[in-house]
C-alpha cells in the first residue's frame, strides 16, 4: 500500500511534517514496513483542504495533526486488511 | 572577444564607532564599458565619506562621458574642499574602466596598487607614470581574458591587524597570496569580496582601525539560471510553456508544488520527492529529470529571500547546507550571472482562503523582494508573466 503525504506549501503549514513523522514511527512500531510505502508528493491538487494523504489510488483525504491517530487505526488499517 | 559578463561586487566595514563610511565605490555599467571607482577620503566619518562621494561621482560620470583622464584628475583636485587641520584636498582613489571587448584601464592614484590574477597567479604588469602636480598616477592597459580578477582595496586592507595581533598589519603580499587561494576557491565576484573582507575584520578583532572596503571584479562567462514559479494563468498553454523551458541554455529551477507537477507531466515524468525533512521549516526538495533544482514554492522561496538578505549584510551564512532554500540561494548567489524568472499569474484557491497564514498569499511580494535583492548583487533579471 502506497501512502501519499503531500509537502506542498499549504499541507507543510497544516502539519506534514509532524504527519510524516507520526507515521513513520507507527509504521515502525507495528512492523508494518513490509506493508505500507510512505511517500511525499508535491502537491496533490487539494490545498485548500491540507494536509492532503493518499492512499493508493483512493481519493484525496484531508488530514490534520489531531485527526492522525485515528487516520491511521481506521482508514490506514482498514485498507490493509482489504 | 567571446560573450563574457563583468561580476562586480563590493563591500565595506567602517572604522569603529564610525556611522559613515570614508571609502565610496561606484559602479556604472554602460553600454559599451563598465566603470567602477574606488575613493578613500582623508580621515574618517563625515569629511571622508564627503571627499570619497565626490571623488567618485566626478570621475565615473566624466569618464562615462568620454573626458580624458587627465582632464578628471584636474576636476577632482580643483573640486574637493580643502581640510582645515591638514591644508589638503585630498581623496585617493582607483578607476576601472573595462570596454566591452576587454581592454581594461586601470587608474590609480595613492591607493594600494589593484590586484590583477589570471588562473590564480598575480598578473604583474607594466604602470606608466603620469606626473600631475608632483603627484604620481600611474595608468595600465591590458586585454583582459575570460576568468580574470582585479581586487581592488582601500588601505585599511593593507592595514588589518596593524598594531594589534599583528605589529606592521597585513601587507599588500600578504593579502596577494591570501587572493590567490581564494580565486582557486571561488568563481563569484561576491564571494572573493566576502572572503577577503571577513579575513580583514577578524585581523581588526571585528573593531576595524580604518575603514575597509573591498571590490572584486571579474570577467566570466554568462551563466544563466531559469527560474519557474507559479502556474501559467492558462493552462492551455503548459505543453508549450514546458517545452521552451527546458530547452533553455542555464540551469533550470522549478519552485512550487502545481509548478513541478505541471513541469513532471509534460516531460511525462514524475515528481519523486523525499520523506527526509533536514530542517522542520522548510519542506524537502523534489526532483525532476532534467531539471536542476525542484523545491516547494511559497515558504522555500521566503526562506531563500531571508537566507540572500542576510547574505548581503555580511553576516555569516552556510551556503553548502542541502535544504530546497540554502540550494536555491547558491544557485542563484553563486552559480550564475543572469536570471530569467518564469511567475505564473494562476490563482491557488489555498492562497485565497483565510484560514491559511497570510505568508501563503504573498507569494508575488516574495519573488519582488527576491528579484531586488538579486539585483543589488548585480544579477541580470528578465522576469516573464505567463
Amino acid at each position: 500500500m502506497l501512502v501519499k503525504i503531500c509537502i506542498g506549501s499549504a499541507c507543510h503549514l497544516k502539519g506534514s511534517y509532524d504527519i510524516i513523522n507520526y507515521l513513520k514511527e507507527k509504521i515502525a512500531q507495528e512492523h508494518l514496513e513490509d506493508q505500507i510505502i510512505l511517500k511525499a508528493s508535491f502537491c496533490l491538487g487539494k490545498c485548500s483542504e491540507a494536509v492532503s494523504v493518499q492512499i493508493d489510488d483512493h481519493p484525496v483525504t484531508s488530514v490534520s495533526p489531531e485527526t492522525v491517530e485515528h487516520f491511521f487505526n481506521t482508514v490506514i488499517k482498514e485498507s490493509l486488511i482489504q | 572577444m567571446t560573450e563574457h559578463f563583468i561580476d562586480i561586487a563590493y563591500k565595506s566595514v567602517n572604522k569603529v564607532n564610525e556611522v559613515l563610511c570614508g571609502d565610496t565605490v561606484e559602479v556604472v555599467r554602460e553600454n559599451d564599458k563598465t566603470i567602477l571607482v574606488l575613493a578613500d577620503g582623508l580621515g574618517s566619518g563625515v569629511k571622508a565619506n564627503i571627499l570619497s562621494t565626490m571623488t567618485c561621482k566626478i570621475a565615473s560620470t566624466m569618464l562615462k562621458e568620454g573626458e580624458s583622464v587627465l582632464e578628471t584628475i584636474d576636476t577632482i583636485m580643483h573640486t574637493l574642499p580643502v581640510c582645515k587641520v591638514r591644508n589638503l584636498a585630498y581623496s585617493t582613489f582607483a578607476i576601472i574602466d573595462i570596454s566591452n571587448d576587454g581592454l581594461c584601464n586601470i587608474i590609480e592614484y595613492d591607493n594600494p596598487p589593484v590586484f590583477i590574477l589570471r588562473n590564480n597567479h598575480l598578473l604583474e604588469l607594466k604602470k606608466e607614470t603620469m606626473i600631475y602636480e608632483d603627484k604620481k598616477v600611474f595608468l595600465t592597459s591590458f586585454q583582459m581574458e575570460l576568468g580574470d580578477q582585479l581586487v581592488v582595496v582601500s588601505d585599511g586592507v593593507i592595514h588589518a591587524g596593524v598594531g594589534g595581533i599583528m605589529n606592521l598589519g597585513w601587507q599588500w603580499e600578504h593579502v596577494a597570496d591570501f587572493l590567490k587561494k581564494e580565486s582557486r576557491l571561488y568563481k563569484s565576484a561576491e564571494r572573493i569580496a566576502t572572503a577577503l573582507l571577513d579575513a580583514c575584520n577578524i585581523l581588526y578583532d571585528f573593531k576595524p582601525g580604518d575603514d575597509t572596503t573591498v571590490a572584486s571584479i571579474i570577467l566570466r562567462a554568462p551563466e544563466t539560471v531559469d527560474l519557474f514559479s507559479g502556474p501559467p494563468e492558462n493552462s492551455a498553454g503548459d505543453a508549450d510553456f514546458v517545452r521552451q523551458f527546458v530547452q533553455s541554455p542555464g540551469k533550470k529551477v522549478v519552485c512550487g508544488g502545481t509548478a513541478s507537477n505541471i513541469v513532471a507531466k509534460n516531460l511525462n515524468t514524475e515528481v519523486e520527492t523525499s520523506l527526509d525533512y533536514l530542517t522542520p521549516d522548510i519542506p524537502p526538495i523534489g526532483h525532476i529529470k532534467g531539471i536542476d533544482l525542484v523545491t516547494e514554492g511559497v515558504l522555500t522561496l521566503s526562506k531563500s529571500v531571508e537566507l540572500i538578505r542576510r547574505y548581503r549584510h555580511q553576516e555569516h551564512i552556510n551556503l553548502n547546507a542541502q535544504d530546497g532554500a540554502t540550494r536555491l540561494s547558491k544557485l542563484l548567489i553563486e552559480d550564475c550571472t543572469h536570471i530569467n524568472f518564469w511567475i505564473g499569474s494562476a490563482i491557488n484557491p489555498a492562497h485565497q482562503n483565510p484560514d491559511f497564514p497570510s505568508t501563503l498569499s504573498i507569494k508575488r511580494s516574495i519573488l519582488n523582494e527576491l528579484i531586488q535583492l538579486l539585483q543589488q548583487l548585480g544579477k541580470v533579471i528578465h522576469i516573464h508573466y505567463i
